[in-house]
């Protein structure tokens, strides 16, 4: 109770002392309160995590009293296409889980062939990588942890260097399409992206990444990599794994798989699609998962009301609803152009030093915050750079990839990790200190950031 | 009527530091599916129960994962099994218990155990001391022997 009381007291200082510090140093009333108030919702996630939205609820609510913003402008700035788009895409996860298309995953990978460590260590970090950017980063580590876990009980091996190399490999995954991370849509919709220019893009930063990580995991943990090698070899192979479990081979399967794919599908050409029917950019890549969801309730009608009720997770979602409109607050009093003119006195009108900037401020602070709080607070900053004059495509990829790879860096660095080691900490009892992620996270998302900066700054495609 | 009038008094308990398997051979040897736990104080800290026991030794990861069949028995669960006499009641329990008052009406235990999808319900005193425990049939079985 009073580490909680300490918690309360340390957050309303800061933000209070955020409120005061902007208001002495320039910003008038309501851009300080913006800023405040948005502060107060950020340490809510950082204190508080369990009850975070009620934070969430009382900033909003003061902003409106205060009337640094109006109702009309709150629910502009709210992202509702955002929210809609991640409520179709829980939908459909929720039907391809009911339908065992997830358990389908895990037996694949239990049932690779003449297994060795190495070829392991590969199948977990592509599996991941590819799973993260199809689905999303937080349904895929759960299937992955389920298999690591299987493979690893079964040849009596530490599970944790296996489940630290999946994540790592998910959070980079996350990064290369516009569905892998809640940041990938935001942007996406915020900067005109479409999944096009992820595929051409973000898809390659996060592939060199990967390979990349794949070397330097291989490298780190031999070890346990040759501990695994011997188990093998004294174990046989996994001809139990191969026949643990099945899926029924329903047709219901069969048709869940055909919508998803179908949805994939019409993303990926959504843009196209919207040219051909004059439709206005993003409009299809963000309706798609909504005209899915409509079939499938349609289809198993019976079970309409639990997608809704218990697939679709409305305590994020709600978060993220107020959070945008407590991001767009700082755009819609101005904090957040005086922020832009600031940064750009410090980094000049270079945009190789501003895009380098955005990076590593994103990475950074994604290592320590929910990277959708980060984004959220960057989007506006971002926007207020066009009145200066910059090209802003750089910085847009340079906060996605930065707010991906910097969630590698510690061990809350990003919810895939805090679900990972939670299934962990419930099925082992062990418990991952701090350092014993940091040092491979850190060397995992420095180097990985140093190649985004390198082909940001450097690739015309990007400029 | 109350449900003091009707409640099993008689009520076999466990405590929070007994070992779980030993609490486990003794919910096989009653034929009965749970038992409360309580500590020196006779005050109800939790529940030991069958489901408790099943969702220790199979992965907690199972439900999210979705529709599939287990071929084989997992070697996590063999090991779980094994290891199952080192953890305590305490350890396994589930602490979040619903419980009726001693002086409640028969309509709202048959209320409580609706809404809460029980079969039977710890009854406590004023004081959260453990007094008794309900079945879900004893309280049908009253309420029909009140009308009928």
């Amino acid at each position: 109770m009073k580490n909680i009381l300490s918690r309360f007291i340390l957050l309303f200082f800061i933000s209070l002392s955020l409120g005061f510090f902007s208001y002495s140093s320039g910003l008038n009333f309501h851009q300080s309160m913006s800023i405040g108030i948005f502060s107060i919702s950020i340490l809510g996630t950082l204190f508080f995590w369990s009850f975070r939205l009620s934070f969430a609820f009382l900033g909003t609510a003061i902003l409106m009293m205060t009337r640094t913003i109006d109702l009309e402008h709150l629910i502009r700035f709210a992202s509702l296409e955002v929210i809609l788009f991640l409520i179709g895409m829980m939908i459909i996860i929720g039907l391809l889980k009911d339908e065992g298309f997830f358990a389908w995953i895990v037996s694949l990978i239990l049932r690779i062939p003449n297994l060795t460590a190495k070829k392991f260590v590969f199948s977990i970090s592509v599996f991941s990588a590819l799973l993260a950017c199809a689905v999303d980063e937080v349904t895929s580590i759960i299937f992955m942890v389920a298999a690591i876990l299987e493979i690893c009980d079964y040849f009596e091996v530490d599970p944790l260097p296996f489940i630290i190399i999946s994540v790592l490999a998910t959070n980079i995954g996350s990064a290369a399409t516009v569905l892998g991370n809640p940041i990938g849509i935001l942007i996406a919709s915020k900067a005109g992206l479409t999944f096009e220019d992820f595929i051409f893009k973000s898809f390659p930063v996060a592939f060199i990444s990967l390979f990349v990580v794949i070397a330097i995991v291989m490298f780190w943990y031999r070890k346990s990599m040759d501990k695994l090698d011997a188990h093998i070899k004294e174990f046989g192979s996994n001809e139990m794994l191969i026949k643990l479990i099945s899926i029924p081979a329903e047709k219901s399967l069969k048709i869940s798989l055909a919508i998803f794919a179908g949805t994939l599908i019409v993303i990926s050409f959504h843009h196209r699609l919207e040219i051909l029917w004059k439709l206005d950019l993003n409009t299809v890549l963000l309706v798609m998962p909504l005209f899915s969801s409509g079939i499938i309730m349609i289809w198993r009608r019976a079970k309409a009301r639990d997608f809704i009720e218990k697939d679709v997770e409305w305590w994020t979602l709600l978060f993220f609803l107020l959070l945008f409109a407590q991001a767009g607050t700082l755009k819609y009093t101005g904090a957040t152009d005086v922020l832009a003119q600031r940064i750009v006195g410090i980094t000049g009108h270079s945009p190789h030093i501003l895009t380098g900037a955005i990076l590593w401020m994103s990475t950074i602070g994604s290592s320590l915050l929910d990277n959708v709080v980060l984004v959220a607070a960057f989007i506006p900053i971002v926007q207020g750079f066009q009145s200066l004059n910059l090209n802003l495509q750089p910085l847009w990829w340079a906060l996605l990839l930065g707010g991906c790879f910097g969630g590698n860096i510690t061990v809350v660095g990003s919810t895939a990790n805090i679900v990972a080691l939670g299934i962990l900490e419930k099925e082992k009892r062990i418990h991952i200190n701090f350092f014993r992620w940091f040092w491979i996270g850190l060397t995992v998302g420095v180097i990985t950031t140093c190649i985004a900066w390198l082909l940001l700054v450097t690739l015309p495609i990007y400029h | 009527m109350k449900v003091k009038e009707i409640m099993i008094k008689d009520v076999f308990t466990l405590s929070p530091g007994m070992n779980a398997k030993e609490a486990l051979d003794l919910l096989a040897e009653k034929k009965i599916s749970g038992l409360p736990v309580v500590d020196e104080n006779k005050k109800l800290v939790g529940m030991f129960t069958e489901k408790e026991v099943l969702a220790r030794i199979l992965p907690t990861y199972v439900e999210a994962v979705g529709k599939f069949i287990y071929e084989e028995n997992p070697k996590a669960v063999k090991q779980k099994v094994i290891s199952f006499a080192s953890f305590t009641v305490e350890q396994i329990m589930r602490k979040n218990v619903v419980t009726v008052n001693e002086d409640a009406t028969l309509c709202e235990v048959a209320h409580v155990i609706l809404t809460q999808k029980a079969r039977r319900l710890p009854v406590v005193n004023k004081d959260s001391g453990m007094v008794g425990i309900v079945l879900r049939g004893d309280v049908i079985k009253h309420l029909f022997a009140e009308y009928i």
